[in-house]
């Protein structure tokens, strides 16, 4: 890293307000993220993204938080954050706060920063977003406790501006949550948006963790979530990634006690010039663990599409079931998505299976559809419906269907409905 | 209703139909009978517009319209159903969803209001009692995981909801055990009227039991070799094809 690209870091993290009891540790981040730099093509997980942009740009911290309006109906509680920092907070969010108003306490200050550390590969993005956060959710749900549906929107409203988010969730044993992330920005804003959320699942805890990125045609978005799972709990995920320039989303799950289980699903719509990137590592760390992962993936016009997916079954990790299935369309003869499933297994007494494809429109399905009277776009559209639906049954279980169909059909790169006539 | 004339079908330059002429009235059953390869499913699926083939003919006139300048969807508005040989399946999508779609596409083109979600329940109840289909049918996705009785099923379905003029089956016999042979034939019968025309495209005579037809044709190289009433299926059944089709044959093959 050049030495003005350095100094610009130096005085992003001088101009932030930090608390003072973590200022050793995020310096020690900062200087970490100096001296690695930013991720690049050379590194395996990276070979397909490149950060020069993300790199060559002037980003600041932001001003002051803007008193934005509330412009969406989220169907449960809401916390909203802008250009970072708490905007506001339902008071029926009991359980949900402003990370940075309680750092110091236990217990966030007994997990915050321990699952980050725990990651191998794209670690500098993690320093530097714990150099430099300013706020961030911190949920914590007592034990046998059940939440009702919380969503966080997340928007950007300053240009130039990198947002490092920290968010901390910790559900004690036999709690339930349904969490809903939803990061967007103003249209053709340019920004850069590094989120890191912490995900501590105690036994027999159940989370839902939904994340919808809608970021601005122009932002660049990369986002890591690290769970940690005990005994019997289960982390379900549903990532869908509409939006940004650039995206990039990296889940990295360990299941360290028999009986934890992961869902890892997820869609992405490349259209555009849009490149969207996203990595699941998943660690089989105890036997009698399963992972599932159901992607679709569709890629338009310009766009990139990456599934790069890792599942790995450590020694002694018996009985471990683990199931990939990625399958994604191309809708243009310039568009690309690039498959990498992979497994690593190291046990012997394992089921695991993967399966990638990519293609294109069925020309019989289609011609199926039209032979009963269906417009051929309404039949493309009806078939994108269909292919998407299979990565989308979480949001279905979880009654958050409805809340996500017109993000969808904003997003589908064919129109929903055609005129019949 | 449908009147064909020397009509032409090629699949780059492999010729597959070579000069058929057949004139269907409403009211009428005709059976298309030969052996595989003939080219019975090319002519069912030219006529319900599937891309990819050269087409030519001196006309096809479907009730005073050029078929052949009609799109795929545009012939199943104005009442052109195929019941295909071998239905697709549509992974996500549910049937009812292709089913409300279909019928409102095809409704807007008659002039008929949209149905909403009720009307639309009563109108597929009731076809579903006609065809002994339950009405868990409606909410798995089109074609997926049915076994083959459920999938020939699922095109009868199609075509009592959408109830059109032209109605052409595709092999609708082929992998029905007898029970299910049964069914079938019995809801396509319901759908019989002076107004409705129903071509059968099939292998065997097995169908013809249960739906009688006015016309018998024999599809063979390409062309129709010869017509008669329903005893000539009879007597395809009882000496094979190869007696009505041994010039035809030949040329068929290089």
């Amino acid at each position: 890293m050049n030495t003005q690209t350095a100094n610009r870091y130096r005085n992003a993290f001088d101009s932030i307000a930090a608390p003072a009891t973590h200022l050793a540790s995020r310096r020690q981040a900062l200087e970490r993220f100096l001296a690695n730099g930013l991720p690049t093509p050379r590194e395996e997980d990276w070979k397909y993204t490149s950060l020069t942009a993300l790199e060559q740009a002037e980003w600041h911290v932001p001003g002051p938080a803007p008193e934005t309006a509330v412009t969406e109906d989220y169907p449960g509680t809401l916390l909203r954050f802008g250009n970072g920092r708490l905007v506001d907070a339902d008071p029926h969010a009991v359980q949900a706060h402003s990370l940075a108003a309680h750092a110091d306490a236990a217990p966030a200050a007994r997990y915050l920063g321990q699952l980050a550390g725990r990651i191998s590969s794209g670690t500098a993005l993690a320093q530097i977003n714990s150099a430099l956060w300013q706020d961030g959710l911190f949920l914590h749900v007592p034990a046998r406790r059940t939440l009702p549906p919380l969503f966080v929107a997340y928007s950007a409203s300053e240009a130039d501006v990198m947002l490092h988010v920290r968010n901390l969730v910790v559900l004690e044993a036999g709690a339930e949550a349904v969490l809903v992330e939803h990061y967007r920005g103003s249209p053709g804003l340019p920004y850069w948006n590094n989120p890191v959320s912490e995900i501590v699942l105690g036994e027999g805890a159940r989370l839902v963790h939904l994340k919808l990125t809608e970021e601005s045609a122009t932002a660049t978005h990369t986002g890591l979530a690290v769970v940690q799972q005990a005994r019997d709990s289960r982390y379900h995920a549903l990532s869908i990634s509409l939006g940004g320039r650039l995206a990039r989303h990296d889940t990295w799950v360990s299941l360290d006690e028999p009986g934890a289980e992961c869902q890892l699903d997820g869609l992405f719509i490349a259209d555009a010039r849009r490149h969207i990137d996203q990595h699941l590592h998943v660690e089989h760390a105890a036997p009698h663990t399963a992972s599932r992962q159901t992607w679709r993936g569709i890629a338009a016009g310009r766009g990139r599409g990456i599934f790069d997916a890792r599942v790995v079954v450590q020694p002694g990790a018996q009985k471990t079931d683990a199931q990939q299935s990625s399958r994604n369309l191309l809708l243009s003869p310039h568009a690309e998505i690039d498959v990498k499933p992979q497994l690593e297994i190291y046990a012997d007494d394992v089921k695991c299976a993967h399966g990638a494809t990519v293609g294109q429109l069925d020309e019989a399905q289609l011609f199926f559809l039209r032979s009963r009277g269906i417009a051929a776009d309404a039949a493309r559209a009806l078939l994108l419906r269909g292919f998407v639906a299979e990565a989308l049954t979480l949001a279905e279980r979880s009654g958050l269907a409805g809340w996500l169909e017109p993000h969808l059909a904003a997003a589908l790169p064919l129109p929903e409905k055609e005129d019949t006539a | 209703m449908l009147e064909i004339r020397n009509l032409h079908v090629s699949i780059g330059d492999k010729p597959i139909l070579a000069g058929i002429n057949l004139t269907v009235r409403a009211g009428e059953v005709h059976a298309i009978m030969g052996p595989n390869g003939s080219g019975k499913s090319t002519l069912a699926q030219v006529l319900a517009g599937r891309e990819g083939y050269t087409v030519t003919a001196d006309s096809v006139r479907y009730l005073e319209q050029d078929l052949l300048a009609m799109a795929a969807e545009q012939r199943a508005r104005a009442g052109v159903f195929l019941a295909f040989q071998y239905p697709l399946e549509i992974p996500g999508v549910a049937n009812v969803q292709l089913l409300r779609t279909a019928l409102n596409s095809v409704r807007l083109q008659r002039g008929e209001p949209e149905l909403d979600a009720m009307d639309f329940l009563d109108t597929v109840k009731s076809k579903l009692a006609l065809l002994g289909m339950d009405e868990s049918f409606l909410y798995r996705a089109v074609n997926e995981g049915f076994s083959g009785g459920e999938k020939k099923r699922n095109e009868i379905l199609q075509m009592a909801v959408l109830e059109p003029r032209l109605a052409i089956l595709d092999e609708t016999d082929s992998g029905l055990d007898i029970d299910a042979l049964k069914t079938v034939a019995s809801g396509v019968n319901a759908l019989k009227s002076p107004q409705r025309a129903i071509i059968l495209v099939t292998h065997y005579q097995r169908l013809l039991n249960y739906i009688v037809p006015d016309h018998v044709h024999v599809l063979a190289g390409g062309r129709i070799v010869r017509s008669g009433d329903a005893s000539l299926a009879l007597e395809l059944e009882n000496r094979g094809y190869g007696w009505v089709i041994p010039e035809a044959q030949e040329e068929a093959r290089p």
